[in-house]
């Protein structure tokens, strides 16, 4: 978009510079002037276009040591506030940000803003029709100029701080042909220069944040990769958060990319923080092929919860209610997970292969229900081992771990391949009538790792508070979940003539079961797709090829006739795809291991933040 | 043989998930209020710990910052005292006496008086209370519950400026403190505290 203003305010320029036929006065309003600063409002245009994108531009000219501030004025301040008239034809005009500096206060407080100069440029968009066409004699003439008035509010501060407010205006000609003003047109054009890029912009940078509640101090931390530090200017900006305090953000290189830490303070720590937020932030300098750049990112941060031991208190007053709808969300998103491909997949087969069990349909049901809680249990035994280590905990949350994705990815195509009759486990050969316990409950064990791959959305609240809880909490919410999960088999438990009343097995189970094997293959293509943001392309067709592997190994396999030993080595070869398969995740990851296991990082958390020293060569203000 | 342990298994997960249960009904709360002891502007020695049990408004004050004193002038913060008598509400002034916006007993009495303050405004001269709350601006507003712990934490008020009408303003004290008479958590619990650094 950035680009877009620019090169078109570039050839509006040379344009002008070509037809122009005499110098035309600027398009700004008169400086309104105090003694700390002067302010006024502009637009490139002499003539602007009747509808589309308008760029205004709020200038400040401030005197030595005095600042006006960014959009997050730091802690003490407030940004400038303007409203535009008329709002008929301007909408809600939009106030950019350019790249502000850090001013260090008396008492370790900290001001963003500027100094000097700055020109905010101002977004607005002409209403289509909202500007009536010239009359025909007009000419080229342009028709009425509208009136721009900006009601504006600062506050201007170095050790003291002035608020100020001014109605700046400007008549704005709009018509054809359109006309920039080659004074103020380039000004703006500087400065539109200095806002920072979307992610969009910057192919080849990827992001990963999260916020660490389970730290001392809670630590937001941002991952780019396919950038580098400019030492001692790279740095990065929040923008204010109703919810969270920041505090000095750190910059540390790692190979290919850099990592920030911002200690993090919860405005009231007597409420769980969602299992995401949204933050916004803007890390400047960076650098990528030798050019410079800054990048403004807002988007919805994953939170790892605090554990924390059970507290009684005031809040706790109305969690009885919310505990219950969570409790029912937990449960509804375990049966859920049923609808998804690869556990629906599963089900079906093994429904079918209830009806055959050797040992009654109540039993097999019941082996598979206990193999599926069982399973729960032991992901949130791991869960909880895995977030001590530093890996993000929540539903769904295995999928940020390459290695993890690409197990689940393995276990999903093994799925597949045994619903085409390529492997046995975990459920018994498509042929075969009578069936043991314990082929069930494997059936069910195996159901969980198949559900783990799907992020439902309703399970992200239960477990974020489960977690925030502590262990024992998030053992019991897993275990609902695998309640939910199980709820089919329960009720085969409760009503097994619902199992008898399936369909005779006869030559179109095989198709059937064949059929479903195209869901679990759509299973192992959307863990595939998740892992595309965690490794590299190079990683992730390594992946592929491993998962081909395993297929071609699995087939020869199941092909008659084949030898002793080459059944053997096959089925070697199928294990070693699969660990090829975690291994290349591993190798090719964009996300760093988390640096609580992985020692061969940069520490690049300090246990405290320095107290900060007041800097007497900075201006200091507020 | 399978049947029975199979059975048992799926009888004990569900009995031992159920005894986990209780453990999702755990609450948090706010921190503890950090206890004072400060030298007010009337030379009288203040305690935190003398108004236990009491709802406690905590407002930090700079006369010279524009914003704590057109809200002085506004007369936002004793109209507030006035409608909660209940309720204790002091001001603390954290600025350092080598700075120049600090002010003596005299002047800050006779300010005070000028403007209506009638509520006990303390000397932080340290600044060591203020860090014990994290206090960044004049004016930063606490209020402290009954059971001594801090219930809000922010602005005075969704007017930075100071653009709207008074009673077009979302006054955050006095919407916490009805929540808190009507034994409620406040709503929003926590805002971005606006207006001067504090001068530490």
């Amino acid at each position: 978009m950035n680009a877009l203003k620019t090169t078109s305010l570039a050839a509006a320029a040379l344009a002008t510079a070509l037809f122009a036929p005499a110098p035309v006065r600027g398009m700004e309003s008169e400086w309104s002037k105090n003694p700390q600063s002067q302010v006024r409002l502009l637009t490139p245009w002499v003539v602007a276009p009747r509808s589309g994108e308008l760029i205004l531009g709020l200038e400040f000219r401030l005197a030595p040591g005095w600042h006006v501030y960014w959009k997050n004025s730091g802690d003490a301040g407030f940004p400038p506030a303007v409203t535009f008239q008329p709002e008929a034809i301007l909408g809600k005009p939009e106030l950019l940000w350019p790249q502000p500096s850090r001013f260090e206060l008396p008492g370790g407080l900290v001001a963003l803003g500027y100094e000097d100069q700055v020109v905010y440029p101002v977004l607005a968009t002409i209403r289509p029709g909202s500007i009536l066409p010239p009359a025909p004699e007009d000419g080229n003439a342009a028709g009425e100029p509208v009136r721009i008035t900006a009601d504006l509010d600062y506050l201007v501060c170095e050790v003291d701080c002035i608020p100020y407010r001014y109605t700046l205006t400007v008549d704005q000609k709009v018509g054809f042909p359109t006309l920039t003003d080659p004074e103020t047109a380039p000004l703006l054009e500087q400065w539109l220069a200095r806002l920072p890029k979307a992610l969009s912009d910057v192919p080849g940078v990827k992001v990963s944040t999260l916020l660490d509640m389970g730290r001392t101090p809670p630590d937001f931390e941002v991952r780019l990769v396919g950038v580098e530090e400019q030492p001692g200017k790279t740095g990065l900006f929040l923008e204010s958060h109703e919810a969270l305090d920041a505090g000095r953000p750190q910059v540390r290189s790692f190979p290919g990319g850099v990592v920030f830490h911002v200690p993090m303070k919860p405005r009231d720590a007597s409420k769980p923080l969602p299992d995401k937020l949204e933050i916004g932030w803007t890390a400047t300098n960076l650098s990528k092929e030798g050019r410079s750049f800054d990048l403004a990112v807002r988007h919805a941060v994953q939170v790892a919860q605090k554990e924390t031991g059970p507290v009684p208190g005031k809040a706790a007053e109305a969690s009885p209610r919310r505990l219950a709808r969570l409790l029912l969300w937990a449960f509804l998103g375990g049966l859920l997970l049923n609808l998804t491909p690869t556990v629906l997949g599963l089900f079906v087969g093994e429904a079918l292969a209830l009806k055959g069990t050797a040992a009654g349909v109540r039993e097999g049901a019941a082996a598979a229900a206990t193999g599926i809680v069982g399973a729960c249990w032991a992901v949130a035994g791991l869960t909880i081992a895995a977030s001590r280590e530093g890996t993000p905990a929540g539903w769904g949350a295995q999928l940020q771990e390459p290695a993890l994705g690409a197990l689940l990815a393995v276990v999903s195509a093994l799925l597949a391949l045994n619903l085409w009759g390529l492997v046995e486990a975990p459920l018994a050969p498509a042929g075969s009538v009578r069936t043991g316990t314990g082929r069930h409950l494997l059936a069910g064990v195996f159901t969980v790792p198949l559900a783990l791959a799907w992020p439902v959305p309703l399970l992200q609240e239960p477990v974020g508070y489960a977690f925030g809880r502590g262990p024992a909490t998030v053992c019991a919410l897993y275990s609902v979940i695998g309640f939910g999960l199980a709820l089919p088999y329960l009720l085969f438990i409760l009503a097994p003539r619902v199992a008898r009343g399936l369909p005779e097995p006869g030559p179109w189970l095989p198709r059937l079961r064949e059929g479903l094997g195209f869901l679990a293959g759509a299973g192992t293509f959307w863990l595939l797709y998740s892992l595309s943001r965690q490794v590299s392309p190079e990683g992730l067709a390594w992946i592929e090829l491993s998962l081909l592997g395993l297929a071609l190994a699995a087939w020869l396999r199941a092909r008659e006739g084949a030898g002793r030993t080459l059944r053997l080595a096959l089925v070697l070869g199928l294990a070693a795809c699969g660990a090829a398969a975690l291994w290349m995740a591993d190798l090719n990851r964009l996300v760093p291991r988390p640096s609580v296991s992985n020692p061969g990082l940069p520490p690049v958390l300090p246990a405290r933040p320095a107290p900060a020293e007041p800097n007497p060569n900075q201006t200091s203000g507020g | 043989m399978l049947r029975k342990t199979i059975r048992t298994t799926l009888l004990g997960l569900a009995a031992l998930s159920l005894a986990a249960l209780p453990a999702l009904a755990a609450g948090a709360v706010g921190e503890t209020a950090p206890g004072f002891k400060l030298k007010g502007v009337d030379g009288k020695t203040y305690s935190l710990a003398d108004f236990k049990g009491k709802t406690v408004v905590l407002e930090w004050v700079n006369p010279n910052c524009p914003f704590s004193d057109r809200h002085a002038r506004e007369k936002t913060m004793s109209e507030l005292h006035k409608q909660y008598g209940e309720v204790v509400w002091l001001g603390i002034n954290s600025t350092n006496p080598d700075h120049r916006d600090f002010l003596k007993p005299a002047e800050h009495a006779a300010y005070n008086q000028k403007n209506g303050v009638n509520y006990p405004v303390l000397y932080d001269e340290t600044g060591t209370v203020g860090h014990a709350y994290d206090a960044k601006t004049t004016p930063h507003m606490f209020i402290i519950g009954a059971d001594g712990k801090i219930a809000y934490n922010g602005a005075i008020d969704d007017d930075p400026p100071g653009r709207k009408a008074k009673a077009e303003r979302v006054n955050y004290v006095g919407g916490g403190l009805n929540a808190e008479k009507a034994g409620k958590n406040p709503t929003p619990s926590a805002t971005k505290p606006y207006g001067c650094s504090v001068k530490y």
